[in-house]
């Protein structure tokens, strides 16, 4: 045995940096999973719900019920998630006792990826081997289109928890391209189930807003309201039906609320977009904002307003124009070191 | 709020609105199979709203608006909505009077519509080549370069305003200026398309670098 002798304070404090994030053992999992399932038991039997049938939503209500926090963060509010959920997985430990590596690829540093890449290109080279027998014995290369619209790659983020690694946006874009170049073949519907692997669902369609059915008023006239935004400007549209084409904002006729052009057009656009100027008659308030910014919330509101009128057909086409996106552009905030959002302060040379 | 620069806010998978009632209206008898395929693509993604400056009006044209653009100063984009109506008020003007004085074979000629005679003066303008300077071996060279629609249409646009703005007397208004300057490139005369023949026969000039260019 050695003894110390002549060494520095810094030596011997603990290096907090090189250790890196905070292993897991399995045991310590564990034991956090059977705490959270006994928690959950004395939690239900707390509120006088039935432990067996005690949900995650339950917890969440009951949590945020006995612990009343105020703090704006969702995050820093107390919360009882599963163990899996906080603590991150780990891999576990890649050598074994003698301290040589199990995976053949572990000293390229990303040993999971590097071998996702090797697997990858092995399926291109079955793939395009298939397609050679095929067409050494002459038989038609299946080209069945699949719908690549309706399915969208995995996420940097995604693939990164799927491979417990961290990843680089080239790796991941030239793994993107692999798998591109993958698809593109004829004949790689061998290999679907592996592309599966990596493709996700886009939610089926883009339609999922409900549209409201007509209102009637008083005098039996159709009616339907709209709301819309735009910057920080607020604005709801009511659209009567057998109107002249008279518009209201405020209680004063757009004329004289919009004396430029170009806002008018854009109060104009949904209805000469649906050829129905003069059939329709509008009332609208609208608050917040400049000029151009309380014009476009309008063309939202009234846009929102016209589904209930209209076929299906209409709404798509008026989706497809632009017409029903809340635009998300808002004013760029001024970043300290600068002047205004981009600009950069005068560069003096002395 | 994390607002990372270089960065637009809508998400890189949302997809350009189309304005254009008429593409709407046409039935299943397509061009081709891409037409279809961005048919789908465009049922499933989500799409950008669209810009205040566009609509499907027959009154707003996408060339005039990036005219409007280029002419407004601080953000004064009425001013220059107005400067640039009147301008085409004014070229009207002038091409009524041109049609009431001219005999009667000549009147078919003349052409009033200040839209078209603004786009052929557009298109009359547009260099077909341009200059770029590549620096080699110490030596900056002017060398010859194809340019995109965009930056053709970008610097005619340009030499246009600049030649309003800085070689016209200081006392006439910009829009009579403007006029001035359109309906002489309209007729291939005037200051602008001598600027343009000057870049040409700089490009040919200078036609021995053209290898210089990598691109």
């Amino acid at each position: 045995t050695l003894r110390l002798i002549c060494t520095t304070m810094a030596v011997q404090q603990k290096n907090v940096g090189a250790a890196g994030p905070e292993k897991y053992t399995e045991a310590f999992i564990k034991k956090q999973i059977e705490e959270f399932n006994l928690g959950k038991r004395h939690l239900a039997n707390m509120m006088g719900e039935d432990p067996e049938t005690f949900t995650q939503e339950d917890i969440d209500r009951a949590i945020a019920y006995l612990f009343p926090s105020g703090l704006f963060d969702k995050q820093a509010r107390p919360m009882m998630k599963h163990p899996t959920e906080i603590f991150p997985e780990q891999r576990k430990i890649q050598w074994g006792e003698d301290g040589r590596p199990f995976h053949f690829l572990f000293y390229t540093g990303k040993q999971s990826y590097y071998s996702l890449m090797h697997e990858t290109y092995e399926k291109l080279l079955n793939v395009q081997k298939h397609q050679d027998q095929l067409t050494v014995q002459d038989l038609p290369l299946q080209k069945e289109k699949r719908n690549l619209a309706g399915s969208r790659w995995l996420t940097k983020i995604e693939l990164e928890e799927m491979l417990l690694e961290k990843l680089s946006d080239d790796d991941y874009s030239r793994f993107i391209q692999l798998l591109q170049k993958l698809v593109a073949l004829p004949c790689a519907d061998i290999e679907k189930e592996y592309i599966q692997k990596f493709s996700k669902e886009v939610p089926a369609q883009l339609q999922k807003v409900v549209i409201e059915p007509l209102q009637y008023d008083e005098r039996g006239v159709a009616f339907s309201t709209g709301e819309g935004k735009r910057k920080t400007a607020r604005a709801t549209a009511v659209v009567y039906d057998n109107g002249s084409g008279k518009i209201t904002v405020n209680g004063i006729d757009i004329l004289h609320y919009f004396p430029v052009l170009q806002d008018r057009e854009q109060l104009l656009f949904p209805f000469q977009f649906l050829g129905r100027i003069g059939k329709h008659d509008m009332v609208c308030t609208v608050s917040g904002g400049g000029r151009s910014a309380q014009a476009g919330a309008i063309r939202l509101a009234s846009a929102k307003a016209l589904r209930s009128f209209v076929t299906e057909k209409e709404v798509e086409f008026m989706r497809q124009a632009g017409l029903l996106t809340v635009d998300p552009r808002v004013k760029e905030r001024k970043k300290p070191g600068q002047e205004g959002p981009r600009r950069k302060f005068t560069w003096k040379k002395r | 709020r994390i607002m990372p620069v270089r960065w637009s806010r809508y998400d890189p998978s949302y997809l350009e609105p189309e304005v254009n009632k008429e593409l709407y209206q046409k039935p299943l008898e397509k061009l081709s199979e891409e037409e279809r395929e961005q048919m789908e693509l465009k049922a499933i993604r989500p799409i950008k709203a669209a810009p205040p400056t566009l609509s499907s009006s027959v009154f707003s044209d996408p060339m005039i608006s990036k005219f409007t653009n280029m002419m407004m100063k601080s953000g004064n984009k009425v001013l220059a909505r107005s400067l640039v109506s009147q301008t085409l008020e004014a070229i009207k003007r002038k091409q009524l009077e041109k049609y009431h004085k001219a005999p009667e074979n000549e009147k078919e000629t003349i052409e009033c519509n200040p839209y078209i005679i603004f786009h052929q003066a557009l298109k009359n303008c547009q260099p077909i080549i341009g200059i770029s300077n590549i620096t080699k071996g110490g030596k900056t060279y002017q060398v010859p370069v194809p340019l995109t629609d965009n930056r053709k249409r970008f610097l005619a646009m340009k030499w246009l305003i600049t030649e309003c703005r800085e070689n016209k007397h200081r006392r006439t208004l910009m829009p009579e200026k403007l006029s001035q300057e359109l309906l002489l490139a309209f007729n291939n005369e005037g200051p602008v398309i001598k600027k343009k023949h000057v870049l040409h026969k700089m490009a040919e000039a200078n036609r021995a670098y053209a290898h210089f260019r990598w691109w």
